[in-house]
């Protein structure tokens, strides 16, 4: 009597477990201790545009210590009226971008001053990040994108930065959002793509809504304006072949941009997310020029034949089928549109089958990332949310300016809500995806306008991990743009995608209970290394294979 | 406002009839007034009616003179003293009662003007009388009668929907003052709040309404249909299902729930439901672009027999030119990349057309 009363209690705490355990976030919502920065958009009462689209965070490890530190897009002061040529008094330390660099315990420390990085330019209002070695030197460099012009910063190896802007010829103007490198023509060095978003100024400028209670503009109110495609020549100077590649042959509002080889061409192809028209998926050919494809590969509209009100976007296999395929975040009354590859170069919008019309169609979606964050071999959704617009519900109760994230957890294809570690409602933005603590769990980083970044720490579990950190040597240092299949799963590396975002380049494979792993990398050199039996659990540096 | 000179002289020669011959001098001024008048001085017109008032003021047509001079200067509140005063002469003069209602109406006072307008047979008139005096019932009734004979008139088919709008508007301010606890009650209340996209409130009021009435029919329906707007599907599908249940044989119902599961990835169920609504009543295009995205996701080939009837049915509609796009997408996931490359050039020629159109 007594055992069955013993093992009756026992099974009693383990059911207690397993339900408290079923029910326990997978994140924890923290604050990082060192980091005092405030996203300051500045909003005015004219409602310029400007104001409600900041701003990026960068997860990068800039000293090559190991350790992820952050850099986060600061936007400035709005001077109310706003005048062209302003200042948006970007010298005032409380609108600076800042880096942080993380210490071995964990803590961060300001070093925007030490590494230089404090002249974000007065004429300059911050919105997104791309990271990237360009000189393949070995340290990644930051590109910084504005409203007004774009910096690069190079990282000089010895915790200090130059503004090589001017030299490298980068500094685009008017409005640019996401950018990132990546190398279209597989020489071994990363070119650059900025998108921008709007024909937009401040005498343009103008306000909707009813006159008592303004709101911003739609983007339907202002003209559409092209992308940037910068080649990197290979001596610290890039040149501009928007022209020349075809990009900007069509102009789009675009806010975000991801990079995949969508037909295994070999070739990394461009996806931008445009706000209220079609979205551009430029094919790349393979002779320095592109094609858009959008309409004809089945990735311009949504399932119902509307224009997307494309935001953030992501470019990865969420099915696991090898494919890489387009994940949109957009405005509320429609879902998050996901445009499966169905191979042989088209797409198809399976956005209801994978759950995402009971997740995503009364919200704002932003920032984005698909990455296993419970490590069981699929990979999950993370999205940064907020309306667009700071007085929505004056307009429509059933929206929110501020929103907590979405995350959802990835069930074989198909999505399920789950529990975010805090449903904080704030106007997200940015989300740059990482593992912050290297203990083999994603992280997460969102900014939000007006508030510290939210950091969304992996309180981890049992699954098995393994993150490659790629090292060319024919191919970009970085291995962006390479195919890496482990047990399976594909990830194509690039720290692009999300909204004005850079994320860690390391790539991480979520194992399940498999405590080995089988890789294969393709380089975009079109090398081809395979390693089997690796060790689960570890960071595995993969070194190019010389030919 | 202003009546023509040929009704103006039949007005004065029934009123001539009914009080008399007015002596020489109101004659004479009477005749300067009306010359005055004809030179397109009203200022001295109105002068010399109201010195014809002053000599002979129990006389109607000095009256009516001054009143008449008053109206065509736009000065209707003016018109309204003599005018009142020489229909109190002659009760039984319709002319009177006519420039009298509109003068009164013209300046608001229209509960005032309607007993004049009544007598005058002025339904056009009368009717918006009725609609500003808050008798919005009879209202509709009067412009339906003026209607009747002008029918293309857009002032009166402008008044007669704010009338029908205003009877709808009274009903429901009746029924929320003496029935707000009633589930029409709480219908009426929630319908104002989805109208105001105030969706939580509208929520409320209809759960209220649903939970005193489950059997009503149209509920549950537009219960969902708030869900729906908030694309709180798993809450729609289940009001769009108790409507389902509640009325068997309605379409709509049952493309409401289909189209909710189908937002919920319910794929198979969500076809179910469409093929049943379909078969209540076939040929509805909404439903066969529904039915059609179902089966594009389970049975492509089977999706292009509702979408080909779409495209047959709505022809150049943006409806058209979704299932264009849908059938591309299923035929390029076939290989069949001509189809859709034409698909895609139709949908795109239907879109241009919808974009000259201003659509």
């Amino acid at each position: 009597m007594r055992s069955f009363l013993v093992s009756l209690f026992v099974s009693l705490c383990t059911i207690t477990q397993i339900a408290k355990l079923s029910r326990e976030p997978q994140f924890e919502a923290i604050s990082l201790k060192g980091v005092d920065f405030t996203l300051r958009n500045s909003p005015t009462p004219r409602k310029y545009l400007i104001e409600t689209m900041p701003g990026g965070v960068a997860l990068l490890d800039y000293n090559n210590d190991g350790l992820l530190d952050i850099f986060l897009v600061n936007a400035g002061h709005v001077p109310d009226p706003l005048l062209p040529a302003a200042n948006f008094d970007r010298s005032n330390p409380t609108y600076w971008n800042r880096l942080y660099r993380q210490n071995k315990d964990g803590t961060f420390t300001d070093v925007t001053v030490q590494a230089g990085l404090q002249n974000a330019g007065a004429t300059n209002y911050g919105m997104g990040v791309a990271v990237g070695d360009y000189d393949n030197d070995g340290f990644p460099d930051i590109y910084v994108t504005n409203f007004g012009r774009n910096i690069l910063y190079h990282n000089n190896g010895d915790g200090t930065f130059t503004d090589v802007t001017a030299k490298a010829g980068v500094g685009a103007g008017g409005w640019s959002t996401s950018a990132g490198f990546f190398d279209y023509d597989n020489d071994g060095h990363l070119d650059l793509f900025v998108t921008r978003y709007l024909d937009w100024t401040p005498e343009k400028s103008k306000t909707c809504g009813r006159i008592a209670e303004p709101m911003y503009c739609p983007p339907g109110e202002f003209a559409a304006t092209t992308s940037i495609l910068y080649r990197n020549r290979g001596n610290g100077t890039f040149e501009d072949v928007s022209a020349a590649s075809g990009i900007s042959t069509k102009e789009g509002r675009g806010l975000g941009v991801a990079f995949a080889d969508y037909d295994g061409d070999g070739f990394t192809d461009v996806f931008v997310a445009n706000d209220a028209i079609e979205q551009f998926l430029w094919h790349n050919n393979g002779n320095g020029t592109f094609s858009e494809i959008a309409m004809d590969a089945g990735a311009a509209l949504s399932s119902t034949g509307k224009k997307l009100s494309g935001m953030g976007v992501v470019f990865q296999d969420y099915d696991n089928d090898g494919l890489p395929d387009l994940l949109v975040t957009q405005l509320p009354h429609e879902p998050y549109v996901l445009f499966h590859n169905d191979g042989k170069g088209s797409f198809s919008a399976q956005e209801l089958e994978a759950g995402l019309g009971r997740l995503s169609g009364n919200v704002s979606g932003w920032g984005v990332g698909l990455e296993d964050f419970d490590n069981d071999g699929w990979k999950d959704l993370f999205v940064a949310q907020g309306h667009v617009f700071d007085n929505v519900q004056l307009y429509d109760g059933s929206l929110s300016y501020r929103e907590p994230p979405l995350f959802a957890l990835n069930r074989g294809g198909h999505f399920e809500k789950s529990d975010a570690g805090s449903d904080m409602a704030v106007a997200g933005r940015g989300a740059a995806f990482g593992d912050l603590n290297n203990d083999g769990w994603i992280d997460v980083i969102t900014t939000s306008l007006g508030r510290r970044p939210q950091v969304y720490l992996n309180r981890g579990g049992k699954s098995h991990w393994l993150t490659i950190t790629l090292r060319g040597k024919r191919s970009n240092r970085d291995g962006y743009g390479a195919r890496v299949q482990v047990n399976g799963q594909v990830r194509f590396a690039t720290a692009s995608g999300s909204y004005l975002c850079s994320s860690d380049k390391r790539l991480h494979f979520g194992l399940g209970d498999a405590n080995m792993g089988d890789v294969e990398v393709r380089w975009p050199s079109g090398g081809r290394q395979i390693l089997r039996a690796v060790k689960a659990d570890q960071f595995l540096t993969i070194e190019e294979a010389r030919p | 406002m202003i009546i023509n000179v040929i009704l103006l002289v039949q007005f004065l020669a029934q009123v001539q009839v009914a009080s008399g011959p007015p002596t020489q001098e109101v004659t004479a001024l009477l005749e300067t007034g009306v010359a005055a008048e004809d030179r397109g001085d009203l200022d001295q017109a109105i002068v010399n009616f109201q010195k014809a008032v002053d000599l002979a003021p129990a006389s109607p047509v000095p009256l009516l003179r001054l009143g008449d001079a008053y109206m065509r200067k736009h000065d209707y509140g003016a018109a309204i003293r003599p005018l009142k005063r020489a229909a109190e002469l002659s009760p039984d003069v319709v002319a009177v009662h006519r420039l009298l209602g509109y003068s009164l109406l013209s300046q608001g006072y229209a509960s005032e003007a309607i007993p004049h307008l009544e007598i005058a047979h002025e339904s056009g008139a009368l009717g918006i009388a009725q609609l500003q005096a808050d008798r919005p019932a009879e209202a509709i009734i009067s412009l339906k009668d003026a209607l009747a004979k002008t029918p293309d008139d857009i002032d009166l088919i402008y008044y007669l929907s704010r009338a029908g709008s205003a009877l709808s508007s009274q009903s429901q301010d009746k029924l929320l003052a003496e029935f707000p606890h009633t589930a029409r009650g709480h219908q009426v209340l929630g319908q104002s709040y989805y109208a105001a996209r105030m969706f939580s409130e509208a929520e409320k009021e209809y759960e209220l309404a649903v939970t005193q009435r489950p059997d009503l029919p149209g509920l549950h329906l537009e219960l969902g249909e708030i869900y729906a707007a908030t694309s709180d599907w798993a809450k729609a599908e289940e009001q769009f299902r108790a409507e389902a249940k509640l009325q068997p044989g309605s379409s709509e119902a049952a493309y409401r729930l289909g189209s909710a599961l189908l937002e919920e990835g319910k794929v198979k169920e969500a076809t179910e439901e469409l093929r049943h609504s379909d078969s209540l009543r076939p040929d509805m295009p909404e439903t066969l672009y529904a039915l059609g995205r179902t089966l594009a996701v389970s049975a492509p080939e089977a999706a292009e027999v509702p979408l080909g009837r779409v495209i047959a049915l709505e022809k150049q509609t943006p409806l058209a030119g979704q299932a264009y796009l849908l059938l591309a997408s299923i035929h390029r996931k076939q290989g069949k990349t001509e189809e859709a490359a034409r698909e895609v050039a139709e949908y795109k020629r239907i879109q241009n057309l919808a974009s000259k159109r201003g659509e």
